[in-house]
């Protein structure tokens, strides 16, 4: 019955319910949800519209997906329903260069906004590693980050308003320009909750004149940690500032031969863009900060084609870790920026007690940590040592004042963590804005906030950060 | 007044059925309508400490009755800043100008406000004292509950604490400022919005006289703000100049000492009344339409044999655009009428400043917003009993 109504509504064509395309709609780059009841791949708002309508008159809940990279269970329905997927939706609808914005379709691909615009000198600042196949729809819901957000900001930042689908198929627009409450600021990061997002006016920026990308050298992680805690005390913000360990520089430079050194202990990739007659004096101080803390080179990519390469390798790190073992589990932590030699500190100690090993490549500049840990899943020691030290990291991190995701997101895995971040009235206060959007708890139940038991489960290798 | 002081408080009202209206530093009062009902008011000056300055995390936790002045002096020592731009800082404080939605003319280059909101503190209705995000400066975890607080106009709860991400303050600052002769206007202001080095704020001003530094033009006058280190302001200065120059503008007038103050006009000119007989409207345009909607305004104005001034924020499109008439009769007998004109042609203008509050004709919230009954119903749900601020908001909220 529900497959008919969707079939009749939006085109058979449109309609997944083959067990094998349930099954593939099931998890996200987080793990296994439940089957969904169906899949339907709208090509419109008015589609969309129609789809939430029929499977509310059928109780099953709503489950938004974009390309599936999260890495926190967000697009995983955990208790069946209609997934929508919004492949189809992937359309630049509007281009306004004049006035730097585009109105795109949910389905659109982070990057592909980006190439779009290029010949006009523009670009879409959130850049997560995954933006090679991430949505932009999804990079909404998760208020995604990337490295350039030291700078630029979050998604949050960049997105001017919203089409959105209501728990009842209705649309309804936001404007961040228009009186009233900032209904987009509550939509972007409520992981599908609170409203579908069909399409979103982002703002585009111009590209800067000069691009300088350095690399500095030290001898260990706490250093270069120190490094960067003094780089932001002294007021310096690079437009990204990221770093990596040895583990994790040796399994990009096997995978990428990107330029990375493998001698050193941790590495800064730094990158500052702006007006070509600041940049001497800024890689001045950068450097001068760096040397004092410990660091033993320094040097400039001399080309663009230096500097894409040092940056594929940074964005492909994660992907890199099948190299060291057959699975890997990231964790998105982010702490107060002068913790960040403590924070590190602490991961180190507990992978050494979980006998573990651990990759670090993360944005040092805004504290956000993505400590990977490296297992085995066939071995259940490993894979328990990895759930706990995942959540060690997150105490670590609140002990240290710090939060359980800096950008991946709550989703399903991470929404026990809330209680020892918010208190209960806190939490209730969060619950009064999706008891507005959401008072049946249809659109992506079982997410953000904490319920039952927590289950921590363990991701497959291949996955992006 | 402690934050639990408030709790109490709003607690109290709220189970009386009394109405409380929320007060910062008062700069704001011109906007939105006042409220249906005051039973007490709750004044946030006294919540005014400086919970935790972390220069070193490049972030600083705040009591939201602090001024936007003494957040300033505050951070200076640190060489950082909030470049919020909002009027009359020595009295404005950092929650009314973010429970405002305060929206200035250097966000082009530094962000929105909200942009700069980490965490915060609030007080519900109910006196639920609710938390959210932090100090860290990137979070997803769960709603971001600070910046439907921005903008909300105390009407969700009241903000006793925001936690606030700070920039590097630019090392030094320069104004321009220059007389139009005629046929440079529309030129000058292109010119400026597409130099590849960006002015941290460029205006157009027709009027403001006493009120904004510099003498009129024909076409009225222009001040440009630039900022950043020496060798972008020396760069700028070149390029600003010969901008100017290809634009007709043949002479500049450059302040460096007594830059920031002359900038402060400015923003102070925003909220400036002529006593009691002026109104101000803030029309957001796109920067290359501002200059058409302001010589629309004006010949309105005209139409209506009303006295005005207008200027531009060449670098994000708002138009502040203020009429004024011989006295609060004689405004009054014509306000109306030129509102609803005014809404024709811009149905998005709101007012900023102005008495008006024996005025309910005036739209001063502009249209209606589309998603209103999203809005209602949040509101219904964190003041069920329209403690907060009753109808101070778009729509009656």
């Amino acid at each position: 019955m529900l497959l008919s109504r969707l079939v009749e509504a939006l085109g058979a064509d449109a309609v997944k319910s083959q067990p094998e395309d349930l099954s593939v709609y099931s998890f996200d780059a987080y793990t296994e949800g439940s089957l969904p009841a169906a899949v339907v791949l709208p090509s419109s708002t008015a589609e969309v519209s129609a789809a939430v309508k029929i499977a509310r008159e059928f109780g099953e809940p709503i489950v938004p997906r974009g390309a599936g990279t999260g890495l926190c269970g967000g697009a995983s329905p955990m208790r069946g329903g209609v997934v929508v997927a919004f492949t189809r939706m992937n359309r630049i609808v509007e281009l306004d260069l004049a006035h730097r914005r585009a109105r795109v379709q949910p389905g659109v691909i982070n990057a592909d906004l980006s190439a779009h615009v290029a010949g006009d000198r523009l670009f879409y600042a959130p850049d997560p590693s995954s933006q090679k196949i991430s949505t932009i729809g999804g990079n909404v819901a998760t208020n995604a980050g990337g490295p350039h957000c030291l700078s630029y900001g979050t998604t949050m930042n960049h997105v001017l308003g919203l089409e959105i689908v209501d728990d009842r198929g209705e649309v309804f627009t936001t404007d961040v320009d228009r009186a009233g409450y900032d209904i987009t600021a509550a939509m972007v990061g409520s992981e599908g909750t609170l409203g579908i997002v069909t399409s979103a006016w982002v703002r585009l920026m111009r590209m800067p004149e000069s691009v300088r990308v350095w690399l500095a050298t030290f001898g260990d992680v706490e250093s270069a940690s120190s490094a960067v805690s003094a780089i932001i005390a002294a007021g310096i913000v690079p437009t990204a500032l990221e770093m990596m360990d040895a583990v994790a520089t040796s399994a990009v430079e096997r995978a990428f031969r990107a330029g990375y050194p493998t001698d050193a202990g941790a590495v800064l990739l730094i990158e500052h863009a702006g007006l070509e007659d600041d940049m001497n004096a800024y890689e001045s101080a950068i450097s001068a900060i760096a040397r004092d803390h410990g660091a033993s080179s320094w040097r400039a990519a001399r080309s663009q084609a230096e500097r894409d390469l040092l940056w594929a390798g940074r964005k492909g790190a994660a992907g890199a870790m099948g190299r060291l073992a057959p699975n890997y589990y990231l964790q998105d932590v982010c702490v107060r920026r002068s913790t960040l030699p403590k924070a590190l500190h602490a991961v180190s100690d507990i992978a050494r007690t979980y006998d573990l090993t651990v990759a670090n490549v993360f944005h040092a500049g805004d504290g956000n940590l993505h400590p990977m840990l490296c297992y085995d899943r066939r071995d259940a020691r490993q894979v328990q040592a990895v759930i706990e030290s995942g959540n060690e990291i997150l105490k670590a991190a609140i002990a240290l004042g710090g939060t359980v995701s800096g950008e991946h997101g709550i989703g399903f895995e991470k929404r026990e963590a809330m209680r020892e971040v918010y208190s209960t009235a806190d939490l209730a206060t969060m619950a009064r804005v999706r008891e507005v959007f959401d008072p049946k708890n249809m659109l992506n139940p079982e997410k953000i906030f904490p319920a039952g038991a927590q289950c921590a489960e363990v991701r497959a290798p291949g996955n992006v950060a | 007044m402690t934050v639990e002081g408030v709790s109490h408080l709003l607690k109290n009202a709220n189970e009386n059925g009394e109405c409380v209206l929320v007060a910062g530093g008062n700069t704001l009062r011109g906007m939105g309508r006042p409220p249906l009902r005051v039973d007490v008011t709750l004044s946030t000056l006294g919540l005014n400490a400086i919970v935790e300055d972390a220069p070193a995390d490049l972030t600083i936790a705040v009591q939201a009755g602090l001024t936007l002045r003494t957040l300033a002096h505050t951070l200076a020592p640190h060489k950082t800043h909030v470049p919020f731009d909002a009027p009359r800082a020595a009295d404005a404080t950092v929650g009314g100008t973010l429970a405002a939605g305060w929206l200035g003319p250097r966000r082009h280059l530094y962000g929105r406000p909200r942009d700069f909101v980490i965490g915060s503190v609030a007080v519900l209705a109910d006196g639920t004292i609710a938390r959210a995000g932090g100090m860290v400066v990137k979070n997803v975890s769960g709603y971001d509950m600070s910046r439907l607080y921005v903008g909300s106009f105390g009407t969700l709860a009241v903000l006793v604490q925001v936690n606030l991400k700070t920039a590097a303050a630019p090392p030094m600052q320069r104004v321009f400022s220059m007389r139009l002769p005629e046929g440079t206007r529309e030129r000058a202001l292109s010119v400026l919005s597409n130099l590849n080095v960006t002015p941290a704020a460029a205006f157009w001003i027709d009027g403001f006289r006493g009120t904004i530094d510099g003498d009129e033009g024909q076409e009225g006058r222009m001040i440009v703000l630039l900022e950043g280190t020496a060798h972008t302001i020396e760069r700028l200065t070149r390029e600003v100049r010969s901008a100017l120059g290809r634009a007709g503008v043949p002479e500049t007038r450059i302040v460096d000492a007594g830059a920031r103050e002359s900038f402060e006009r400015v923003l102070d000119a925003y909220v400036a009344c002529v006593g009691e007989r002026s109104i101000t409207y803030r029309i957001p345009a796109f920067p290359d339409e501002a200059l058409a909607c302001a010589r629309d305004l004006t010949a309105l104005a005209t139409r209506f044999e009303l006295r005005h001034d207008a200027l531009v924020d060449a670098m994000n499109g708002d138009v502040i655009f203020r009429v004024n008439d011989l006295d609060a009769m004689a405004l009054g007998a014509k306000i109306e009428m030129f509102d609803d004109a005014l809404h024709d042609q811009q149905p998005n203008a709101i007012v900023i400043a102005g008495n008006h509050s024996h005025r309910p004709l005036l739209a001063v919230w502009g249209a209606q917003p589309d998603a209103i009954e999203q809005m209602r119903a949040l509101k219904s749900r964190f003041d069920p009993k329209n403690t907060l601020n009753p109808g101070r908001f778009v729509a009656g909220i």
